[in-house]
C-alpha cells in the first residue's frame, strides 16, 4: 500500500519513535567521540548519517545497537533499553564488509540469526519470510547453496541484508553497506534497499560518504560534524517516493546536492 | 629395468589431448621421470664405481632385500605406525584443549605459554632418554615422544586459528546476543580449521619421527629399533629399505589429512 505522496502507507498511521537519543555522548578515554546527540526517530522513517570522516558516524550506529554503552544521555529503541532490544532482536546490523561466515552457505547465513539462542531456550522473533524467501527478495533465488566465496560482492551484501531482516527488525542499522561495491551495483542495491524498505515497513538508520547516495536514500538527512561528533544539522529530503535513478538528473535533487556539499565544508 | 620402461610407454605424448590435459600429464610424469633418471644414475654409478654393498647399496639390492624381508619390515612397521597414529592424536588433541583454555582464558594463557614454550626449546633427542626412562621400555614412552613432538606447532596454529575471527563477525554475534559457547561452537572453531589443518600437516609427519626416535632409544620392535639394528650390523639394503619404509609411512599420514582437509575445508 502506498500513500497518497507515494511515501509507504505504514508512515501516516504510526507516530511511534523507533530509536531515541538524549544528550548522548560516546567518549574513548579522553577523545569524546560523540557529544550531546539528542534525536528522535520515527518508526517507518529512512535516515541517512552524513559527515566527514572520524565524525562518529560509525560510532552512531554503535552506540545504538548496544555495542558502545553512552557515557552520558540516554539512548532507548521502541522505550526499551538498548540492551533489552538487541535481547528481542528488535534492530539488525549490516557491516560494510558483508561478514558472512565463510564455511556457511548463502541460505545458512541468513538463517544464522535464528540458530543463535535456541538451544538455550531464548524466544527468537521470526519473520513472516523464512530464509529462503528472503534470499528471494534480496533477488538471489538459485544460489541458496552458493558458498560466500562463490558469490560477487554485491550478491554478499545481498546475503547479509537478507540475514539482517530474518528477525523481522524494526530497526536497520546499515554501515556504509555500499561502500566497497562499484558504482553499478550500487544503484542496483540502493533501488533493492527502497523497495525492500517499502515492504518491510521498518525503520533505517544508514551510513554513507556518498552525498547523492544519502540524498537519494533518506527522507532525512543527518549531518555530523568532527571533533567532537555532532549534530550539525537535519536535512529534510522533500522528493517524492518511490524514487527512480532518473531522478539524480532533476534539479531539486541537485540543489541538495550543493546544498549538503556546502554544510560538509563547513564541519 | 621394468620401472623405466612402462613409465616411458605411458609418458608418451597422445595425439587429441587437450592443452590443459596434457599440462596435467606433465605435471604427473615430469617429476617421476626424473626420480627414475635419478635411480638409474644411482645404480649404475653404485656399479660402474665398485661401491661395496655395505657402504651404498644399489636400488636393485634395496628392491630384492624389500621383498626377501618383506615379513619382517611389516612386523616392524606396525608398532611405529600404532605408535606415530597414538602420538598424532594425544598431541594433537592436547594441543588443541589447551588452546581453547589459552583463548578462553587470558590468565591460563599468561601462566602456561611460557612453559609450553620451554618445553619446546628441548631438542626431542634429549629429552627422549628422559621419557623412556620414565615410561619404561614399551609403547608408551614412544607416544609420549610422538606426541610431544607434535604439540607446540598445533597449540600455536590452533590459537592463532581461534582468534582469527574478525572484529565484526565478534560484534555480529553480539548484536545476535550470542552466548561464548555459541560463539565458539559457530564462529570460533570452524574459523579455527584451516590453521589446524596446517598444524596437523606438519604433525602427520613430525610424529613418525617422533615415534622413530623413540624407538632409537631403546626398543626391540619397531622401524626405528630395525634401523639401529641394521646399522650396527652392516645390513645396509636392510637399512635403506627401513628407511624408504619410514618415510612412505609419512607420506601416508600426510596424504590422509590432506584428504580429509579437502573434504572437510570447502571455502
Amino acid at each position: 500500500m502506498i500513500g497518497v505522496d507515494g511515501s509507504p502507507a505504514h508512515k501516516q498511521e504510526s507516530r511511534v519513535i523507533a530509536a531515541s537519543l538524549s544528550s548522548a555522548s560516546v567518549k574513548f578515554g579522553e577523545f569524546t567521540a560523540l557529544r550531546d546527540i539528542s534525536l528522535d526517530i520515527e518508526a517507518g522513517d529512512f535516515w541517512t548519517i552524513l559527515g566527514p570522516s572520524g565524525c562518529g558516524k560509525s560510532t552512531m550506529l554503535r552506540l545504538v545497537s548496544d555495542l558502545l554503552p553512552p557515557a552520558t544521555g540516554t539512548v532507548e529503541i521502541l522505550g526499551k533499553t538498548t540492551e533489552a532490544a538487541r535481547l528481542a532482536r528488535e534492530f539488525a546490523f549490516v557491516f560494510q564488509d558483508a561478514t558472512l561466515l565463510p564455511w556457511r552457505s548463502a541460505l545458512k547465513n541468513v538463517a544464522l540469526p535464528l540458530e543463535i539462542g535456541r538451544k538455550r531456550g531464548i524466544d527468537i522473533p521470526v519473520g513472516d519470510r523464512t530464509p529462503q524467501e528472503l534470499l528471494e527478495l534480496v533477488g538471489l533465488k538459485g544460489r541458496e547453496n552458493a558458498l560466500p566465496h562463490e558469490l560477487s560482492g554485491g550478491m554478499r551484501q545481498r546475503v547479509a541484508i537478507a540475514r539482517a531482516l530474518v528477525c523481522q527488525p524494526k530497526l536497520l542499522l546499515m554501515d556504509e553497506p555500499f561502500g566497497a561495491l562499484d558504482e553499478m551495483t550500487r544503484d542496483h542495491l540502493n533501488l533493492q534497499l527502497l523497495d525492500i524498505w517499502k515492504e518491510t515497513g521498518t525503520t533505517i538508520l544508514f551510513v554513507t560518504h556518498s552525498i547523492p547516495e544519502a540524498i537519494f536514500l533518506g527522507q532525512k538527512v543527518l549531518m555530523l560534524e568532527a571533533n567532537p561528533g555532532r549534530v550539525k544539522e537535519v536535512v529534510e529530503i522533500d522528493l517524492p517516493m518511490p524514487r527512480h535513478i532518473s531522478l539524480r538528473e532533476q534539479p531539486e535533487f541537485n540543489v541538495y546536492c550543493t546544498r549538503l556539499r556546502r554544510l560538509l565544508e563547513e564541519c | 629395468m621394468p620401472v623405466s620402461e612402462t613409465a616411458m610407454t605411458e609418458a608418451d605424448p597422445r595425439p587429441g589431448l587437450s592443452d590443459d590435459a596434457r599440462e596435467r600429464l606433465l605435471n604427473i610424469w615430469v617429476p617421476i621421470g626424473s626420480a627414475v633418471s635419478l635411480l638409474l644414475i644411482w645404480q649404475f654409478g653404485v656399479r660402474l664405481f665398485e661401491v661395496p654393498i655395505y657402504i651404498a647399496p644399489a636400488p636393485t639390492d634395496i628392491l630384492a632385500v624389500f621383498t626377501s624381508e618383506f615379513p619382517l619390515l611389516m612386523r616392524n612397521l606396525w608398532p611405529t605406525l600404532i605408535e606415530s597414529l597414538a602420538g598424532f592424536f594425544v598431541g594433537n588433541l592436547t594441543a588443541i584443549l589447551i588452546a581453547v583454555a589459552f583463548v578462553h582464558s587470558r590468565q591460563v594463557a599468561r601462566a602456561f605459554f611460557p612453559i609450553a614454550v620451554f618445553i619446546n626449546t628441548i631438542p626431542i633427542l634429549a629429552i627422549a632418554p628422559i621419557l623412556v626412562l620414565i615410561f619404561g621400555p614399551g609403547m608408551t614412552a614412544k607416544v609420549v615422544i610422538a606426541a610431544l613432538i607434535c604439540f607446540f606447532p598445533t597449540l600455536v596454529n590452533m590459537v592463532r586459528g581461534l582468534q582469527s575471527v574478525s572484529p565484526q563477525a565478534l560484534e555480529l554475534a553480539r548484536i545476535l546476543s550470542a552466548s561464548k559457547s555459541e560463539v565458539f561452537w559457530k564462529i570460533r572453531l570452524p574459523s579455527s580449521l584451516p590453521f589446524l589443518f596446517s598444524a596437523l600437516k606438519i604433525a602427520s609427519t613430525t610424529c613418525v619421527i617422533g615415534a622413530i626416535v623413540g624407538e632409537w632409544i631403546g626398543a626391540n620392535v619397531g622401524l626405528g629399533a630395525l634401523i639401529i639394528e641394521s646399522t650396527f650390523n652392516f645390513r645396509s639394503p636392510l637399512l635403506y629399505a627401513t628407511v624408504f619404509v619410514s618415510s612412505g609411512l609419512s607420506v601416508v599420514l600426510f596424504a590422509s589429512v590432506t584428504i580429509a582437509e579437502k573434504l572437510i575445508i570447502r571455502w
